[in-house]
């Protein structure tokens, strides 16, 4: 059993509101910088680069374990995260996601470009649908797809004060079954992750990066035997009511 | 009534005093909190009341083509909302009364709703 670092959300410049800069190869050094061993890679609405990033860990100078994931916006624009085992169980919630989107526009690119990688960083394509709206799901099925699929649903930066389950709606839906709660980095500096105790969930942080600079602000510290999504999430299960991160 | 004429009579404060307002007459108006809504429903050259201050909102006012947007109950956008409002030429103001009472207002100016 060892010690590992994990940041369960980085955002590639697939999200319209993540930087250019966040391209496979650039994400992949800047984690192993920041002796991270595990990210997930966490695009709004898609899962279209997990597969670059993967790649892109694959040659990297040290081992670096790419979980794929996704953050869906609800229909009440609540963020919500799913961490999968495999590439293939992101791409079809990714795409049940995306189905209910309306397309790119003139001006919806002006506020920010959707690039698609390849694992060199090069841009392949671009994304067709308007990825920072909400999708046509509500928090409790897109909690039942993410889980449907074999994933591990995370109720988005509780503590914000913008798309969180808090901001939308007010309070705790008891009847939407999350795997656990993500408190933002900075409100694990403030301490408000007291505030989500009683929940009796597992709870989580992370960078949610957007900017190169901003990998590894935010990471949880956790005994595993191996870096895997089953080790992970396994170990993430038992901490219910628990901080999986040193506060 | 124009924009500014409006929002004075309203009681609301200018955020983007460095913007010209618009002298067009403002005739509709939508209030909501979400922004998929709004994207869907705002009514072109309208005004958007609202307590949402993320920087989606001024996204969605550009392409919904709004004139301004309120913000009730003294929500305050951060400064580079701000900005982005400056650079896009969306008019933001703000208010402490809520967003109920800011429609009040402007129904009895005669903004309504959008056309049905």
């Amino acid at each position: 059993m060892k010690g590992w670092r994990a940041d369960l959300h980085i955002h590639t410049a697939l999200s319209p509101c993540a930087m250019d800069e966040m391209t496979p190869p650039a994400i992949v050094a800047a984690a192993i910088e920041c002796q991270l061993d595990i990210i997930a890679i966490c695009d709004h609405n898609t899962a279209g680069n997990v597969a670059a990033v993967q790649e892109a860990a694959r040659t990297a100078s040290a081992p670096l374990t790419v979980i794929p994931g996704i953050e869906v916006t609800t229909r009440e624009e609540v963020h919500v995260l799913g961490l999968f085992a495999s590439v293939e169980s992101a791409l079809a919630v990714g795409e049940a996601a995306r189905q209910t989107l309306p397309a790119v526009t003139e001006i919806s690119k002006r506020f920010g470009d959707q690039y698609l990688f390849d694992a060199s960083g090069e841009v392949v394509g671009e994304e067709g649908k308007m990825l920072s709206t909400a999708t046509s799901y509500t928090l409790e099925q897109t909690v039942g797809l993410i889980k449907g699929n074999g994933g591990f649903a995370i109720a988005s930066h509780v503590d914000r004060p913008s798309h969180s389950v808090m901001s939308q709606l007010g309070l705790f839906p008891a009847e939407v079954d999350f795997d656990g709660i993500e408190i933002s980095w900075v409100g694990v500096q403030l301490g408000r992750d007291s505030q989500f105790e009683w929940l009796n969930l597992p709870m989580t942080t992370s960078s949610d990066s957007h900017f190169l600079s901003e990998i590894g602000s935010g990471f949880l510290s956790i005994t595993l035997k191996e870096p895997s999504f089953g080790e992970l999430m396994s170990a993430i299960q038992q901490m219910q009511g628990k901080r999986c991160f040193v506060a | 009534m124009n924009l500014r004429e409006l929002t004075e009579r309203v009681g609301a404060v200018n955020l983007i005093p460095e913007v010209g307002l618009t002298e067009a007459t403002i005739e509709r108006g939508y209030a909501s909190d979400l922004l998929s809504d709004v994207l869907a429903s705002a009514p072109s050259g309208g005004v958007l009341v609202t307590i949402q201050v993320h920087m989606n909102v001024i996204a969605v006012a550009v392409h919904a083509g709004l004139a301004a947007v309120i913000f009730a109950s003294d929500r305050r956008p951060d400064e580079d909302v701000r900005q982005r409002a400056v650079e896009e030429g969306i008019a933001l103001f703000a208010s402490s009364d809520s967003a109920f009472d800011i429609v009040g207002k402007l129904y009895a100016l005669g903004v309504r709703g959008p056309l049905a």
